[in-house]
């Protein structure tokens, strides 16, 4: 009893915090909870399960086990048209599309973030410029560019697909980033740090940034999901990894065969299904962060 | 019946219907071997490809008149040039086979019989051909056909406006093309009309190629009455006439074309084997994803080019009749050992070349393991081929050859005598200097399991120690695979593809030192004169040039810049409604379409 009416008291005397929001918001929001839990779990068994998995063994081609089943001769989830193990084919897969979502974002989100500062921050002719290197940009249709650049370049890997794809993800964060940091760049306390000589690179990373840190949060998560996506649905046409590298996308584009789609369901279902876990799950945990960084919205 | 390598080879290799023969007594054995290692699977999943038939018989009452439904395979729309002289499309000509404006005939062998509309006959001692038209021969709006009709396709092929793909060095062996073609001449002087039915032409050499339509020859009519008045530069290829309503002298007659589509073709009365008994065909495009289940569904009658890899959505499928024959192709693997001179348009073959080994390339082909591929990924109906010559030119084909096999062993054997040993241990061999080595391969992308294919050999390579990468890192695009090969790319040390070899077996084309299809840029003295001897005067004597092609195949098979890979079989799934059809290339339904009948209303279901 007592407790609880400290709490109350607590409240009352200084708003909640970030995460003290965000936590209330996953309390209130039991889906966006075990989302979170389950995403995190997820990924960490398919991380840690990767790193004990020979991926030059999995990747072997074994004629004679040409679309087994699964549960035959130790292929828990069968064997594709090649006799490769699908269940350490689609950890394997997994863990690639994740870490290069997972770098795709990373490099866009600094990118993006550092950017959208500098262009809120110093607006006028930076701001003018760049925005309209963003336009420029945003005009382009990523995807098909995406796809030219993988098709001509010479030496191709996963650390090249990685820059290629960022080099078209970085503007959305810069925009977004630059509006807040614009409105951000004309309170008090910026105007309070200048007139104390604080540097400018000072006052962007360590005056404004915490200040948006929410937002970038919500930005992060989704980002994260969409990059997934964008993995995924490039490796599926054909123009993600190198054949030699799974990804869920190659796994999924197994099912463009009509046979394999009808009869062979264990080469393709399980790595949809885990591409649909991990989005839904992603994006429950993302709608959470939104609500918790928008006051309207907020369940909690 | 021209031959048209590079674009047969398009459509081949991009539908993966190449054929497959497994006549021969030494292949058969070979898949034999194949079943002993691995009893169980090997019997559900492989087609024994001598068990399926070429032509099937279905009972029932005949239904008068009726639609054919025919599907196109191809997941990219039809150009709709419909003119034998332009057209460089595989699809258009597949569709051109229902209105063929074909002048000859020929039996399983692919040499001309006097049955066609046209008869052949060879002066070799002077080195001309008299071709006579039989009877009285009408194109499809009545007007009849005459010796002028023959003649206008040489027009038109030799004009110094044309463009297309046929004047090569065929069409130069007859007297006078070039002058015509330089704009030196009005008329191409070998050519004579002797009257309103018969031509002659002269032409530089006479080779039994020419009893397949070869040596400059050309198969097809020319309805000049509608073609006359359009100029042949840019016009002809953009007019009516070849795009929209082309007069034809086949079965049946262009009525509505939908570009890249469909195509609507009702019966020609003036055809000259009698009116057709169906009264319509509808050729239709369709995606090859999707054709076993539009087959399965009875959308249509017949199917071309359909899938190989799609063979297992046929299987017990009790609507459908599956027909199978020989495809006139072979796959292979190439070793860019030189370059090709544009310039002086010969292939230059150079001595220090990293494939220049020949050891290492034997070894390169025993150490694949083809027949596992053929067997499992292609449920046999692909082959390890042993030569160069699909066995269906049985005259031409060398059955006693062994080719390359699969035998590791072997191909360790060869490298450790060509000096590329493991020097540091780990795996991979290195070259003679000791040095890292890596051979670059260039393959084709197409499904998945082309890529599963590529891997597997990749595997086979690293087993007995070659370390083999993909050039650009993955599969190539079709179109730009043969660009980079054909400009002789540096990144390319091998390459994997497939030639359609047309109807006239005559290498000169592929392997010659002046031929740009020479990809593998090998050239050698002895080389040019086995291919001079093939398509030589001599050669007249089928003896001698069987006999050369033997010898020619076997120096191939012993250089081994160009191992061939598979025979293929191609498959053709026919509705049961089909009263009768046959695809024996001696007696083909398809040159005979007045004869097609149908049983019911619409395709079995």
């Amino acid at each position: 009893m007592e407790q609880h009416n400290n709490e109350i008291v607590k409240l009352d005397n200084s708003p909640p915090t970030g995460i003290q929001v965000v936590l209330r918001e996953f309390k209130k929001d039991k889906v966006a909870m075990f989302s979170f839990f389950g995403i995190t779990l997820l990924i960490v068994v398919i991380l840690v399960a990767a790193m004990f998995l020979n991926q030059e063994e999995i990747l072997k081609i074994k004629l004679l086990e040409r679309f087994t089943e699964p549960g035959v001769n130790g292929y828990r989830l069968g064997a594709d048209e090649a006799g490769r193990d699908m269940l350490g084919q689609l950890v394997i897969g997994a863990k690639n599309s994740i870490l290069i979502a997972f770098a795709i974002t990373i490099i866009t989100s600094v990118a993006g973030i550092a950017l959208g500062i500098i262009m809120g921050y110093y607006g006028g002719f930076i701001d003018n410029l760049f925005m309209r290197i963003i336009d420029f940009f945003i005009t382009l249709p990523s995807l098909m560019i995406i796809i030219v650049f993988v098709t001509i370049i010479p030496k191709y890997g996963v650390l090249e697909l990685i820059l290629i794809i960022s080099l078209f993800q970085w503007m959305s964060t810069a925009r977004l980033v630059r509006s807040k940091a614009l409105s951000e760049g004309k309170r008090d306390y910026v105007n309070a740090s200048k007139t104390m000589g604080t540097s400018d690179l000072a006052i962007m990373f360590k005056g404004i940034l915490p200040n948006l840190s929410s937002i970038l949060i919500v930005e992060v998560t989704l980002n994260f999901a969409g990059n997934v996506g964008i993995e995924t649905g490039l490796s599926f046409l054909g123009f993600g990894l190198p054949p030699s590298t799974p990804s869920l996308g190659t796994l999924v584009n197994y099912a463009t065969n009509p046979l394999v789609l009808s009869t062979k369901w264990w080469v393709w279902l399980p790595a949809s299904i885990l591409i649909l876990i991990l989005m839904l799950g992603i994006n429950y945990v993302g709608q959470a962060l939104r609500r918790a960084a928008d006051a309207k919205q907020r369940m909690g | 019946m021209k031959k048209n390598w590079l674009l047969l080879s398009v459509v081949l290799a991009v539908m993966f219907v190449l054929a497959a023969c497994n006549n021969d007594g030494k292949n058969a054995e070979k898949t034999d071997d194949g079943k002993k290692d691995n009893p169980g699977q090997a019997e559900e999943t492989k087609v024994d490809t001598t068990t399926l038939p070429m032509e099937v018989t279905n009972e029932g009452d005949v239904i008068k008149g009726g639609t054919l439904r025919v599907a196109l395979v191809t997941d990219t729309p039809f150009k709709g040039i419909f003119s034998w002289e332009l057209y460089e499309d595989a699809y258009d000509s597949e569709i051109m086979k229902y209105t063929t404006n074909s002048l000859f005939e020929t039996d399983g062998d692919f040499l001309v019989t006097d049955e066609g509309i046209a008869k052949l006959e060879v002066d070799k001692d002077n080195k001309k051909a008299k071709i006579t038209i039989q009877g009285d021969v009408k194109w499809s709006d009545g007007k009849p056909l005459t010796a002028d009709d023959l003649i206008y396709p040489y027009e038109i092929i030799g004009h110094p406006d044309y463009e297309g793909v046929r004047y090569d060095d065929d069409f130069q062996n007859i007297v006078g093309a070039q002058e015509y073609h330089d704009g030196k001449a009005k008329t191409i002087s070998g050519i004579k009309k002797i009257d309103e039915k018969s031509i002659e032409i002269t032409f530089k050499k006479v080779s039994p190629a020419i009893y397949a339509v070869g040596d400059g020859l050309w198969g097809y009519a020319a309805p000049k009455h509608q073609l006359e008045s359009i100029p042949v530069k840019d016009a002809l290829i953009a007019s009516d006439a070849v795009r929209k309503n082309p007069v034809t002298l086949g079965a049946f007659k262009f009525d509505k074309i939908k570009n890249g589509e469909s195509v609507q073709l009702v019966a020609n009365e003036y055809y000259y084997k009698g009116k057709p008994k169906v009264d319509k065909v509808v050729i239709e495009v369709v995606p090859s994803s999707s054709i076993g289940e539009a087959m399965k569904t009875g959308k249509y009658d017949i199917a071309t080019s359909f899938p190989t890899n799609q063979y297992d959505s046929l299987k017990g499928l009790s609507n459908i009749a599956i027909l199978g024959r020989p495809e006139l192709a072979y796959s292979y693997l190439g070793f860019k050992v030189g370059k090709y001179d544009k310039a002086n348009r010969k292939n230059i073959f150079n001595e220090k070349s990293k494939m220049n080994d020949v050891n290492l390339r034997q070894a390169i082909g025993y150490a694949m393991d083809i027949e596992s591929v053929g067997e499992k990924f292609y449920q046999g109906l692909r082959v390890r081929a042993n030569s160069l010559i699909p066995p269906v030119f049985a005259s031409y084909y060398d059955g006693t050859l062994e080719g390359y096999h699969y035998d590791p062993e072997k191909a360790k054997e060869l490298l450790d005598k060509a000096g590329y040993k493991d020097a540091d241990g780990d795996g991979i061999r290195e070259d003679k200097d000791g040095k890292k080595f890596s051979i670059r391969l260039a393959a084709m992308a197409g499904s998945d399991t082309d890529e599963a294919i590529v891997e597997y050999y990749r595997q086979n390579w690293k087993d007995v120690g070659l370390n083999v990468e993909l050039t650009t890192g993955r599969l190539i695009e079709f179109n730009s695979f043969y660009d980079k090969v054909k400009a002789d790319d540096p990144e390319i040390d091998m390459f994997m593809a497939a030639w359609g070899t047309g109807t006239n077996p005559s290498p000169i084309g592929l392997y010659s030192e002046g031929a740009e299809f020479n990809f593998s840029r090998y050239v050698s003295a002895d080389l040019s004169t086995m291919l001079e001897n093939i398509d030589s005067e001599k050669a007249m004597d089928p003896k001698y040039r069987s006999e050369a092609f033997r010898t020619w195949q076997e120096y191939m098979s012993e250089q081994a810049t160009t191992i061939p890979t598979m025979f293929r079989t191609e498959i053709i799934p026919v509705n049961k409604r089909v009263k009768n059809f046959d695809v024996d290339y001696a007696k083909e339904t398809l040159s005979n379409l007045q004869t097609i009948e149908l049983t019911a209303d619409a395709p079995i279901k």
